[in-house]
C-alpha cells in the first residue's frame, strides 16, 4: 500500500472500514465476508508498516492513568501493561449487510451506520483481557517510551479531522457523522457519533475555540443523563479502583498472549458515552448468572482498546534505545566491574555480598520440569536487624528501582502474613480473577524484609501465605484458587531475603552473612545507570551453551569436592554448578569454563568461612 | 443470527422424517422405543422425550442430511420434532389421577373450542400447541463423541449442538419460565393466548377478539398464571477444567441454561459432561443500545452426564501422539522413562522403575464366577527419614492423571477410607469418602504409613486387596469402590534402621499387611564413591538438557493395553515360582512367605512391564524382569541378614559380583565398581583381592592382568 490514505493515529477506523470494503468487494461472491471470520483482510497489515516501518510509533500517544480523559475517542493509542485475567471471548455482529453493502464493525464497540433490522450479519469473535500496569513496575521503564504530547496531538487531530470530513463530504457513508460535527450539533436527532465530538468539546475546552462551537446546552444533558464527568474526574484514583484497560485482541491464536505476560497494544480507543452511562435498571431478574463482566468493569474508568497490533515486552524494550554494539565481553567486562564496585559500595564495602547480590540479580529461570528448576538463585543475607536494614535495605531497593523493571519489597510480618493476600483467587461470583501480591509478571524482583517479623501466632490464613511463598522459593510455582481446583502457574521471580539470622520461613538457595564495614556511599550518574540497566538486561537473555568438555571436568570436580565434605548434597552442587553458569553469563561468556568454576569455588569458600 | 438465512426448510417434509423415525424407529430388542416413550408420556409417567442422535444415526432409514441437519439448527428441530410427537401421540392407556389445574382446564376448553370455533381465525384466540403438551423435548449428542472444551466452542458453532465437559461452579435458582401466557377478557370472556419465546415478553392489555374488536369494547384482559404455562428455569456456570487449561492461561466459563426436566441434576463442584445447543442471546431494550454489538450467549442444555475422571481418558494435547510414538519406537524407553521419574532424585534407578510399574498398572480381572482380581501395583517404600520418600511420593502424584496424597496421621475426621458425617445444617447422616476413595481408579499416595490410625489400618486391608471400602456406621452399610494403587512410604520402627535388628523387627507392620505389597523396597542414606559420582553426573545432566518426556501421555497410553499371558508362558511363570518356594523352605529363617499373592505379583508385574512395551502379550523377558524387581526389592531388605546367615566373604563376594553382571547383562565388571559394590556390603579390598584370585583358579572369570577388571567366561 503506498501511503496511508487515511490519518491512521487520528482515524484508525477509516483505514479499516476502507481496506474491509475494498476487500469485501474483491472477494465478491453470495457470502463475501464469511471468509474474513479469524482473519485479517489486510487491515492490520497497513498498521504494522505505518508504525513499524515508518516510524508512526512515536507519533502514537501511551494511554495512561494521567492521560485518560484526555485522549479523544476514536484514535489510535498505545498501552503498556500486564495481563491480569482472560475474561473470555466476546461476540459481536462482526459484519452486516446495510442494503447492499456490507460493512464491518470490527476493531470497534459501535456502528456509525445503523443496523437495519432484520440484516444479513455474522457473529465474530474476539477475545478480552484486563490489563493493569504491570506490579511494581519502576519509575524509570516509563521515561523511555514518552508517547507524543497530547494536547498538542489532540489540537492536530482536531483539525486533520475536518480536513477529512471535507474530503468526504460527497460521501453518503459520511453523512452521519457529518451532522454531528460542531456547526450542526443544534439538531435534535442525535447519534453516536454526536456524543463522541460532543465529548471532544468536553474534554478539550480549553482549546479549539475557534474550531468548535461548543453546545453548552447539549453539555449539560449529557452530564445529567450519562454521568460523563465521571470520565474527566479523578475518580479512579479511589482505593481499589486503580487505573486499568480493557483490550480487544482479534484474530489471534489462543496461545499467544499469557496470563502475567507484559505486553504493549497498539490499537484503537474506543469511549462511548451511550454504552458507558451505568446500568442502574435490572431488566433481567430472570437471569442471575448472565451477568456481563464488562458491567464491572464501567467504561468512563477502564478504558476500551481495540487492539489492532501487539507485542511482548522484555526488559530491552524499557531501554531508552538499545545501542547497537554488540555485546561484546570486553565491553560487558568493563560494566560488570564499575557495577559491581558500586554494589560493593551500597553494601558497606561488603565484596563478597555484592559479588552474591551481582550473581543473583543475573539468575533467571532457564529451565523447569514439573518441580525442578534450573537457573534459580535465591539469596539470603543474614545479619541484618531492624536498623541496619532501614539503612542498606533502602540502598538496596533504591539500587533495585532504579536498576530493575519490576521489583517489589514485601515486609515479612506476622501481621503482613496473616492479613495480605498474596494468592490470585477466581471469584466465582463475579467471574473475575482477584488479583494477590503474588500475581507477578516474569523477571519481578522481591525483597522480603524478614526483620519486622517477631513470635506470634499464624492463622489459618498466615500459615497458607507461607506456603505459598515457600512454594515459590522452592520450585518457583503459585497456585491460583480457582475454588473447586487450585492450578499452579510458572514464575521466574528473583528472591532476596533480608533477615537476622538464616531464613526457614523462606528457605534460600544461597545464604551470605552481611559484614558491612562502612556506612553506603552511593552516586551514580544516569550514564552509569543506563549502562548498568542494559548490563542486567543484555546478560540475562545471553543464549547459554552447555558444551560437554567442562562439564566433565566439572563433573570430576564435584566428586572429589564430596570426598572431602560428606556433607555435601545435590541441591549444593547444582547451586555451585548455577552460579558458575552465572560467573560466566556475567563475563559476556556464552560457554562456562574452569576459571568461573573456580571464581564460584573461591567465592564458597569465602562464603563458608562467614557461615562459621 | 443468520446462520441458517441461506436454506430454507421444507418444514412439512421434516416433520414427515421426524414422525416416520419415531414411530418406526426399533431399539435393540426390536421394540418400537420412541412409542413406548410417547405411550409412558400418555401415562403421565414422564415428561422428558429424549431424542438421541446415536438413534437417529442407526435408524434403518437414516439420511446423512437430516441428521446434519438436526445437528446444525436444533432448537428448530426440537420444535418440529414436538410437531411430531404431537401427531404420533397415543391415548393413555393406564387412569392417572386428574389433580392438575391444567387438566380441568383443558377439558373445558376442548369444550369451549367446539362450539365458539366462530372466532378461530384469531391466531392470537387459537390453542398454541406448547401449551397442550405434557413432554418436553430434548435431543442428545453423540454418545461416542469426544466432549469440546469450553475454550474450542467458537462462533462457528452457533446454533449448533454441541458437547462439552466442565465443571459447575455456580447454580441459580429454579425459577417458573412462562412459556404460555393465557389472559381472559373481561367483555368477552374469552380466553387469550400468548407464546412467550424470547426472555422478556410484552403482556396484552386489550382485547384482540374479534367481538370486541367489533363492538370497539376494548376489553380489559386479565392475566391467568394458574392457566398460563411455566417451565422450570435454572441457569448453571460452567467452568473449563483445569487438565484443559492451556499452560499460562486461566479457565473459561459459560453460562448453561437448564429447563425443565433438566433442572436441579447440578451442584457447584460436580464434573459433568452436556449437550445442548449454542446459542446466541440478543439484547433487549435498553441494555442492547448499552452494549452495542455485542451477543452474550449460552448453552442450551439437553442432557447432562455426571462424570469421573480416569487414566484412560487422558486427552493427548499437541504433539504428544508423536512423542509417544517416538518413545515407544525407542527401545530403551523402560529404563529412560524410570530415570526420568523425578529427575531431581538422583540413584535409586530400580525403585523408579518399580514406581513406573505402579502407575502403569496390570487391568482388572472379573473372573466369570463374579470374583475381581485386582490389577493395581502396590508398593511400600522404607527408609531412614531424609532419604526423599516423601518427594518420591509428591512427584508420582503429580505424574498421575488422578492421585491423592495423604499421611498416615490422616488430615481430618474422614481419614483414609470413609466416614459418616452429620451435615452441620440439614442434620442429616452423609457419607463422605476419604482419601482411598477420592483415589478411585488412581492412585493413593500415604506417607507416614506406619502411623496410621488403628480404625484405618483395619480397614486397608480390604482396600488393598477386594478394592473397596465398607462401612456400616449410624444406620448406612455400604460399599464404596477404592480401585485404587497404594503407594506408601514409612520409617523404621525406631526412626532409623538399626543394622542389628532383623528387617522384620525393623518394619514396623503386620506381616498380613506386608504380605499385601507387590514390592517393598527399603532405601537407606548409604554413601560411596560411585553414588557421589552418579550424584556430579546427575547435576551436571539436570544443568544440561532437562526435557520432560509425555511420561503422563505415554502411560495413559499403555494403560489401554490389555495384554494377555501367553500358554506357553504359564509353564515358565510356574516353575519360577515353585522354585522360590523351595528355596524358601530350605532356608531355616525365611524372610518372606512367598504365597500365591507372590504369584499374582509376579504376573501384574510382568503385565505392566508388557503394557509399557505396548504389547498384547507378555514376553519372557517381562516375567525374567518382574522377578528380578521382586529380587532386588526382597534384597534391599535383606542383604546385610544375608551377610550373616553362614555364607563365607569370599562366596558372597562371588555372588555379588554374579549379580551385578546378571543385573547389567554384560560380562564385564570393572574392578573399581567391584570394588563399590562388595565396599557397599562392608568388605575391604584385601578380601575382594582374595575372591579374586579364588575363582579366576577355577576358570569362573578372567582378570585383566593391569587394570584387575573382570570378565565372566561363560554366561
Amino acid at each position: 500500500m503506498v501511503g496511508p490514505q487515511y490519518d491512521l493515529v487520528g482515524n484508525p477506523l477509516g483505514a479499516v472500514r476502507s481496506t474491509f470494503e475494498r476487500a469485501a468487494a474483491e472477494s465478491g461472491g453470495h457470502e463475501p465476508v464469511a471468509a474474513f471470520r479469524g482473519k485479517d483482510w489486510g487491515a492490520t497489515e497497513v498498521f504494522r508498516s505505518f508504525l513499524f516501518e515508518q516510524g508512526g510509533l512515536d507519533k502514537v500517544p501511551v494511554l495512561d492513568e494521567s492521560n485518560l480523559g484526555l485522549i479523544k475517542p476514536n484514535t489510535l493509542v498505545r498501552f503498556r501493561g500486564m495481563v491480569q485475567d482472560m475474561l473470555g471471548n466476546e461476540f459481536y455482529v462482526g459484519a452486516f449487510k446495510d442494503g447492499s453493502t456490507w460493512r464491518t464493525n470490527k476493531f470497534s464497540d459501535s456502528s456509525p451506520f445503523s443496523m437495519p433490522h432484520p440484516c444479513d450479519s455474522h457473529l465474530w469473535e474476539r477475545h478480552l483481557f484486563h490489563c493493569v500496569p504491570v506490579p511494581g513496575q519502576n519509575s524509570w521503564t516509563r521515561e523511555s517510551s514518552p508517547g507524543p504530547d497530547l494536547r498538542r496531538i489532540a489540537s492536530c487531530f482536531t483539525s486533520e479531522q475536518r480536513e477529512k470530513r471535507k474530503r468526504g463530504a460527497d460521501n453518503d457513508a459520511m453523512d452521519v457523522s457529518e451532522s454531528g460535527s460542531g456547526e450542526t450539533s443544534s439538531s435534535s436527532k442525535k447519534t453516536l457519533a454526536d456524543w463522541e465530538s460532543d465529548l471532544n468539546c468536553l474534554t478539550f475546552p480549553q482549546k479549539d475555540d475557534g474550531v468548535r462551537i461548543s453546545n453548552s446546552s447539549v453539555e449539560m444533558s449529557m452530564n445529567e443523563e450519562h454521568h460523563v464527568p465521571e470520565m474527566n474526574g479523578g475518580d479512579h484514583h479511589i482505593p481499589g479502583s486503580s487505573f486499568s484497560c480493557l483490550v480487544k485482541v482479534y484474530d489471534m491464536p489462543e496461545s499467544q498472549v499469557k496470563l502475567n505476560d507484559v505486553s504493549e497494544f497498539i490499537g484503537v480507543y474506543t469511549f462511548d458515552p451511550e454504552l458507558a452511562a451505568p446500568n442502574d435498571n435490572s431488566d433481567d431478574i430472570m437471569f442471575d448468572l448472565m451477568e456481563d463482566i464488562t458491567a464491572q468493569l464501567p467504561p468512563s474508568k477502564v478504558p476500551r482498546l481495540h487492539c489492532l497490533v501487539w507485542r511482548n515486552l522484555s526488559a530491552h524494550d524499557f531501554l531508552p534505545r538499545p545501542p547497537a554494539v554488540e555485546p561484546s565481553p570486553i565491553l560487558l567486562r568493563g560494566i560488570r566491574q564499575s557495577l559491581l564496585s558500586h554494589f560493593t559500595l551500597v553494601l558497606g564495602k561488603d565484596e563478597l555480598a555484592a559479588q552474591c547480590l551481582l550473581l543473583h540479580l543475573l539468575s533467571r529461570l532457564r529451565n523447569k520440569v514439573d518441580v525442578v528448576t534450573v537457573g534459580r538463585l535465591s539469596l539470603n543475607f543474614t545479619g541484618f536487624n531492624r536498623e541496619s536494614v532501614s539503612i542498606f535495605g533502602n540502598q538496596l531497593n533504591n539500587l533495585f528501582q532504579r536498576l530493575l523493571p519490576y521489583s517489589q519489597v514485601i515486609p515479612l510480618s506476622i501481621k503482613y502474613l496473616n492479613t495480605a493476600t498474596l494468592q490470585p483467587r477466581k471469584d466465582n461470583q463475579s467471574g473475575r480473577l482477584v488479583t494477590g501480591v503474588l500475581q507477578l509478571p516474569q523477571g519481578t524482583h522481591l525483597t522480603f524484609d524478614e526483620t519486622l517479623l517477631q513470635s506470634g501466632s499464624l492463622t489459618s490464613k498466615g500459615v497458607k501465605n507461607t506456603m505459598l511463598l515457600k512454594n515459590l522459593m522452592e520450585s518457583q510455582k503459585v497456585e491460583y484458587d480457582f475454588e473447586f481446583y487450585k492450578l499452579e502457574m510458572a514464575t521466574d521471580v528473583q528472591l532476596l531475603i533480608l533477615s537476622e539470622g538464616k531464613s526457614n520461613i523462606l528457605p534460600s538457595d544461597l545464604i551470605v552473612p552481611f559484614r558491612p564495614s562502612s556506612v553506603p556511599a552511593v552516586n551514580a550518574s544516569s550514564e552509569e545507570l543506563e549502562s548498568w540497566r542494559w548490563y542486567l538486561a543484555t546478560v540475562r537473555s545471553l543464549p547459554q551453551s552447555t558444551e560437554t568438555d567442562t562439564y566433565q571436568m566439572i563433573q570430576d570436580e564435584m566428586v572429589n569436592a564430596m570426598r572431602d565434605d560428606r556433607s555435601l548434597g545435590c541441591s549444593e552442587l547444582s547451586r555451585w554448578l548455577t552460579m558458575a553458569q552465572i560467573m560466566a553469563a556475567s563475563f559476556g561468556e556464552k560457554s562456562l569454563s574452569m576459571e568461573h568454576w573456580q571464581m564460584v569455588k573461591e567465592l564458597e569458600r569465602l562464603r563458608k568461612e562467614r557461615l562459621q | 443470527m443468520a446462520t441458517t438465512a441461506t436454506k430454507t426448510i421444507d418444514f412439512a417434509a421434516e416433520r414427515a422424517l421426524a414422525k416416520d423415525f419415531l414411530a418406526n424407529f426399533a431399539g435393540p430388542r426390536g421394540e418400537p422405543k420412541y412409542l413406548n416413550i410417547l405411550q409412558d408420556v400418555a401415562n403421565r409417567k414422564i415428561r422428558a422425550v429424549q431424542i438421541e442422535l446415536d438413534d437417529l444415526f442407526h435408524y434403518k432409514d437414516a439420511d446423512d442430511e437430516f441428521l446434519q441437519r438436526v445437528t446444525e439448527n436444533t432448537k428448530r428441530y426440537i420444535g418440529i420434532f414436538a410437531d411430531a410427537i404431537d401427531e404420533l401421540m397415543p391415548e393413555s392407556t393406564e387412569a392417572y389421577a386428574v389433580d392438575e389445574d391444567r387438566d380441568i382446564l383443558m377439558t373445558q376448553r376442548v369444550d369451549e373450542g367446539a362450539d365458539g370455533g366462530a372466532d378461530g381465525t384469531d391466531p392470537l384466540q387459537r390453542m398454541p400447541p406448547e401449551i397442550r403438551r405434557f413432554f418436553e423435548v430434548y435431543i442428545k449428542a453423540f454418545s461416542k463423541v469426544t466432549p469440546l472444551t469450553i475454550r474450542q466452542v467458537k462462533a462457528s458453532n452457533i446454533g449448533q449442538l454441541v458437547k462439552i465437559s466442565g465443571i459447575v461452579t455456580r447454580c441459580s435458582d429454579v425459577k417458573p419460565l412462562m412459556q404460555v401466557a393465557v389472559y381472559t377478557c373481561e367483555e368477552c370472556g374469552f380466553e387469550i393466548y400468548q407464546e412467550v419465546t424470547a426472555r422478556v415478553f410484552m403482556p396484552l392489555f386489550e382485547c384482540p377478539s374479534q367481538r370486541c374488536k367489533l363492538n370497539k369494547a376494548k376489553g380489559n384482559l386479565i392475566l391467568q398464571l394458574r392457566a398460563s404455562k411455566f417451565l422450570k428455569f435454572q441457569e448453571v456456570k460452567l467452568q473449563e477444567l483445569a487438565e484443559h487449561v492451556p499452560k499460562g492461561h486461566i479457565p473459561r466459563s459459560l453460562t448453561v441454561h437448564l429447563r425443565g426436566e433438566l433442572t436441579r441434576k447440578v451442584a457447584p463442584g460436580d464434573v459433568v459432561e452436556m449437550s445442548g445447543i449454542f446459542l446466541p442471546m440478543p439484547y433487549y431494550g435498553f441494555r442492547a443500545m448499552r452494549a452495542g454489538l455485542v451477543a452474550d450467549t449460552y448453552l442450551e442444555s439437553m442432557s447432562i452426564t455426571h462424570f469421573k475422571k480416569k487414566y484412560e481418558e487422558y486427552e493427548l494435547k499437541g504433539d504428544e501422539q508423536e512423542q509417544i510414538d517416538r518413545l515407544a519406537e525407542d527401545g530403551d524407553i523402560y529404563n529412560k522413562l524410570a530415570r526420568s521419574l523425578a529427575p531431581e532424585i538422583f540413584g535409586h534407578e530400580d525403585v523408579k522403575k518399580a514406581l513406573l510399574l505402579l502407575l502403569v498398572g496390570a487391568p482388572h480381572r472379573k473372573l466369570t464366577d463374579g470374583m475381581k482380581i485386582r490389577g493395581d501395583l502396590h508398593i511400600c517404600l522404607m527408609g531412614d527419614p531424609g532419604v526423599a520418600k516423601s518427594q518420591l511420593l509428591k512427584h508420582i502424584i503429580n505424574v498421575a492423571p488422578r492421585g491423592v496424597y495423604t499421611t498416615g496421621r490422616g488430615s481430618s475426621g474422614v481419614g483414609l477410607t470413609a466416614a459418616v458425617q452429620k451435615d452441620p445444617v440439614t442434620n442429616e447422616f452423609v457419607l463422605e469418602g476419604g482419601a482411598l476413595v477420592l483415589a478411585d481408579m488412581g492412585i493413593c499416595a500415604i506417607d507416614e504409613f506406619d502411623k496410621m490410625e488403628e480404625s484405618d489400618r483395619t480397614a486397608i486391608h480390604e482396600v488393598m486387596e477386594q478394592q473397596t471400602v465398607s462401612i456400616a456406621k449410624a444406620g448406612i452399610t455400604t460399599s464404596l469402590n477404592a480401585r485404587t494403587a497404594v503407594l506408601a512410604a514409612a520409617n523404621p520402627a525406631w526412626g532409623r534402621y538399626d543394622m542389628r535388628r532383623t528387617p522384620a523387627e525393623n518394619i514396623n507392620l503386620p506381616p498380613a499387611l506386608l504380605s499385601r505389597f507387590d514390592l517393598l523396597w527399603l532405601i537407606l542414606d548409604r554413601a560411596d564413591m560411585e553414588t557421589d559420582l552418579e550424584m556430579a553426573r546427575h547435576v551436571v545432566h539436570v544443568h544440561q538438557n532437562l526435557e520432560s518426556p509425555a511420561l503422563g501421555a505415554y502411560i495413559s497410553a499403555a494403560r489401554r493395553v490389555v495384554p494377555s499371558v501367553p500358554r506357553e508362558l504359564e509353564e515358565y511363570i510356574a516353575t519360577a515360582y515353585s522354585s522360590i518356594r523351595q528355596e524358601e523352605a530350605k532356608s531355616n529363617a525365611p524372610h518372606s512367605y512367598t504365597t500365591i499373592r507372590t504369584l499374582l505379583s509376579i504376573l501384574r508385574i510382568s503385565i505392566a512391564l508388557a503394557r509399557l512395551r505396548f504389547s498384547e502379550t507378555v514376553a519372557q523377558s517381562d516375567v525374567d524382569e518382574a522377578l528380578r524387581l521382586m529380587q532386588m526389592s526382597k534384597y534391599s531388605l535383606y542383604s546385610d541378614d544375608r551377610q550373616r546367615s553362614g555364607l563365607d566373604a569370599i562366596s558372597d563376594i562371588y555372588s555379588i559380583l554374579r549379580d551385578e553382571a546378571a543385573r547389567t547383562n554384560s560380562m564385564d565388571v570393572r574392578y573399581a565398581h567391584a570394588l563399590n559394590l562388595i565396599s557397599r556390603k562392608g568388605y575391604s579390598e584385601a578380601q575382594l583381592k582374595e575372591c579374586l584370585e579364588e575363582y579366576a583358579s577355577l576358570n569362573v572369570w578372567q582378570i585383566h592382568p593391569n587394570t584387575f577388571d573382570i570378565h565372566f567366561i561363560d554366561a
